[in-house]
């Protein structure tokens, strides 16, 4: 497998005031293409800030971060731009899907950007993504007349509609039932394995966790592990770390 | 993504239908504008076509081909003369030519059996003189009448004045340019409708009349009044007539622009003796009047312009409030691929729409407010009525005003809206996403 993600020393600070806060502290990681892969840890452990690197919407301190092989800190915003667009798929947290179009025109955007397909080619795209994420009969909805799932959904649609070589999502299934989680998991696991489309997503859900090929495990800034998803599962589990779904009072 | 993308113009139009108060109110704050715009400039081309029609039939042509001779140094006269051998060059000279009149000039008093005025005479040759017949609104008597040598033209408030109808007997006293003072009796044919200014202090009666009354020679009249098919080339046209006259050995005054009657001054300090030829046009003639338009045309402009202003901050300031509304959709944007340049063409398309929407409804409001304004056939109040020589308010919105009114406020608008959507282009994704608010 080739590497589609490479971080090596990685620093990225930001200024609170006059204090300096360090997220990321010394990171270095390699993402194979076709990965499954995880980033797990508590919140303020990093993962986010890990992501936007990754996704080219943020910039190291110190440090290289390339992305399809290409060095990010050298290039320009312009170029950054692109390399979202035609490499990289993102799926937010809170979906961030466009209010006033409708679930069509959400996923078709990308596609407008990129210029590279005609209406007939860019609809038929969209309605078979559609198709596969089960809302084909929801294309003419607005985000605004969908439930939680059915936008992420959306969201997956869009991330993957440019075929990109790499998809990332922070933390997915956050605000989302376990039951829909497991479901958007499900199709961005069945879409990796079709496609052969690299995925990285953020959570601290251990049943979402245990879906992936492996776990980077963050804490403080810095990787702590990278095991496979069932050691990261038990670490997490030995940690006293419950479900999320789970009740307050079922914590162990 | 460029501005001409429909999915730009799909947003933009869904993001100010998603906000309709406050695009309503801010469409219709430029809709007001934008009517008083057409509006305003339907009163400016209104004015403008009344001084036009009325001042170019009745106290000037296009280009007027008049002048002064002087039998002393000290003494001149408003004529010209071998006027004849003039109309021939201007005939074959001016290219672009629709008709040549010529007109005698005279300044006397009127005298009637209970009163007398001082007036300005216009001696007319009433057959030769289509556009004077289309503008005269007679209210009794006939046109007819000028063809007899004591005819008389009156407009009502002289009439009124001197308290005669037609068929009454008055008098001219007037000096002549030979220093002798002579009278003639005349009979009022016609009394028309008031004309502005005009209707105060000129008359009209045959030229023969005329020339009776001041004794003059039939090569002689006050000025040859030119109308030419296109207004635009009256610069042209008057050039080329110096120089046609100059080639000829006519004498010819330094252009002044400005009525014949505020030169005599002038001319009679000047040491020269015989005939000058003074070549005007119906700006010049008129431009004792044209202060009042400009005076509007200055108002008009001021208003429009800090209405302008206003709704320019309102603008900006809404396109603000949109922006931090949607600073999440931007960073989304931003990071799935937009370029700045497509965040920017997108809110300024946002801009130009509503700019675009408002001044359409504007421009349909204005245009009713004109119909309605001239049908309501407002009378205007005495020394509005003097200037603008029209007893009502005439409000004629022109398709290039309305255009202009279009353009321009959209414009405006539009460019107000670059300032925000260039900074709402500048935004990082990650700032934008992360932003609460």
């Amino acid at each position: 497998m080739n590497s589609i993600v490479s971080i090596r020393d990685v620093v990225k600070e930001y200024e609170l005031g006059t204090t300096v806060v360090q997220a990321l502290r010394g990171v270095s990681l390699e993402v194979m293409k076709g990965e499954f892969l995880s980033i797990a840890g508590p919140s303020g452990s990093g993962k986010t800030t890990l992501l936007n690197l990754i996704g080219c919407v943020d910039t190291a301190t110190r440090g290289v971060v390339e992305v399809a092989g290409k060095d990010t800190a050298k290039l320009t915003e312009r170029e950054l731009t692109d390399l979202r667009l035609n490499t990289i798929g993102f799926i937010f947290q809170s979906f961030n899907l466009v209010a006033v179009l409708n679930v069509f025109q959400n996923v078709e955007f990308p596609l407008l950007l990129q210029r590279k397909l005609g209406s007939k080619e860019r609809r038929d795209r969209v309605m078979n993504l559609l198709e596969q994420v089960g809302l084909h009969t929801h294309a003419k909805h607005r985000p605004s007349e969908l439930s939680g799932g059915q936008r992420q959904r959306v969201a997956v649609a869009r991330a993957l509609v440019t075929d990109p070589l790499l998809v990332l999502a922070d933390e997915p299934t956050a605000n989302l039932d376990s039951a829909t989680g497991n479901q958007i998991i499900d199709l961005m696991k069945e879409l990796n394995q079709k496609k052969g489309t690299t995925f990285i997503f953020s959570t601290h859900d251990h049943k979402v966790m245990q879906h992936a090929n492996a776990v980077i495990r963050l804490a403080d800034g810095k990787v702590l592990a990278r095991e496979s998803a069932k050691d990261a599962v038990a670490h997490a589990l030995s940690l006293g770390e419950a479900p999320a779904e789970a009740p307050a009072g079922a914590r162990v | 993504m460029t501005i001409f993308d429909p999915m730009l113009w799909l947003i933009a139009v869904r993001s100010l239908f998603q906000h309709r108060i406050r695009t309503s109110l801010l469409g219709a704050a430029i809709a007001v504008v934008t009517a008083l715009l057409v509006s305003l400039a339907g009163i400016y081309v209104g004015m403008k076509t009344t001084l036009l029609v009325s001042a170019t039939t009745l106290m000037s042509g296009h280009v007027n081909v008049a002048g002064f001779y002087k039998s002393t140094a000290s003494s001149s006269a408003p004529v010209v003369t071998q006027y004849q051998k003039l109309r021939e060059i201007v005939q074959r000279d001016v290219k672009d030519l629709d008709y040549v009149v010529q007109r005698g000039r005279g300044w006397a008093k009127l005298i009637s059996d209970t009163g007398s005025m001082q007036v300005g005479i216009g001696g007319i040759d009433i057959v030769n003189e289509p556009g004077f017949v289309k503008v005269v609104q007679l209210k009794e008597g006939s046109l007819e009448g000028l063809k007899q040598p004591d005819g008389l033209l009156l407009f009502e408030e002289q009439a009124k004045k001197l308290d005669v109808k037609v068929g009454d007997k008055l008098t001219f006293s007037a000096p002549t340019f030979k220093g002798t003072n002579n009278t003639i009796d005349v009979t009022v044919v016609a009394i028309a409708a008031n004309i502005g200014m005009l209707s105060s202090w000129n008359t009209y009666m045959s030229d023969t009349g005329l020339r009776q009354l001041y004794q003059l020679n039939d090569e002689t009249t006050g000025a040859l009044q030119i109308y030419i098919k296109d207004i635009s080339k009256v610069r042209a046209v008057q050039e080329s007539l110096r120089k046609a006259f100059a080639a000829e050995g006519f004498e010819l005054m330094d252009t002044d622009p400005r009525p014949f009657f505020s030169k005599f001054d002038g001319v009679n300090r000047e040491s020269w003796t015989g005939q000058k030829l003074d070549i005007t046009n119906w700006e010049d003639e008129t431009s004792f009047v044209q202060w009042f338009v400009t005076i509007l045309t200055v108002a008009a402009t001021t208003v429009i312009f800090v209405l302008t202003v206003i709704i320019g901050v309102g603008i900006m300031n809404v396109m603000w409030i949109s922006i931090r509304e949607r600073t999440r959709e931007i960073g989304t944007l931003r990071a799935v691929g937009m370029q700045r340049r497509s965040v920017l063409a997108m809110f300024v398309t946002e801009g130009f729409l509503l700019g675009l929407m408002g001044t359409t409804v504007g421009v349909a409001i204005g245009g009713l407010a004109s119909f309605l304004l001239n049908n309501a056939a407002i009378k205007l109040p005495k020394g509005a009525q003097l200037v603008l020589m029209s007893e009502k308010l005439i409000v004629a919105p022109t398709a290039g005003w309305v255009v202009f009114a279009v353009i321009f406020i959209t414009s405006v608008i539009t460019l107000i809206s670059l300032i925000p959507s260039f900074l709402a282009a500048r935004l990082k994704p990650i700032s934008a996403m992360s932003h609460v608010g």
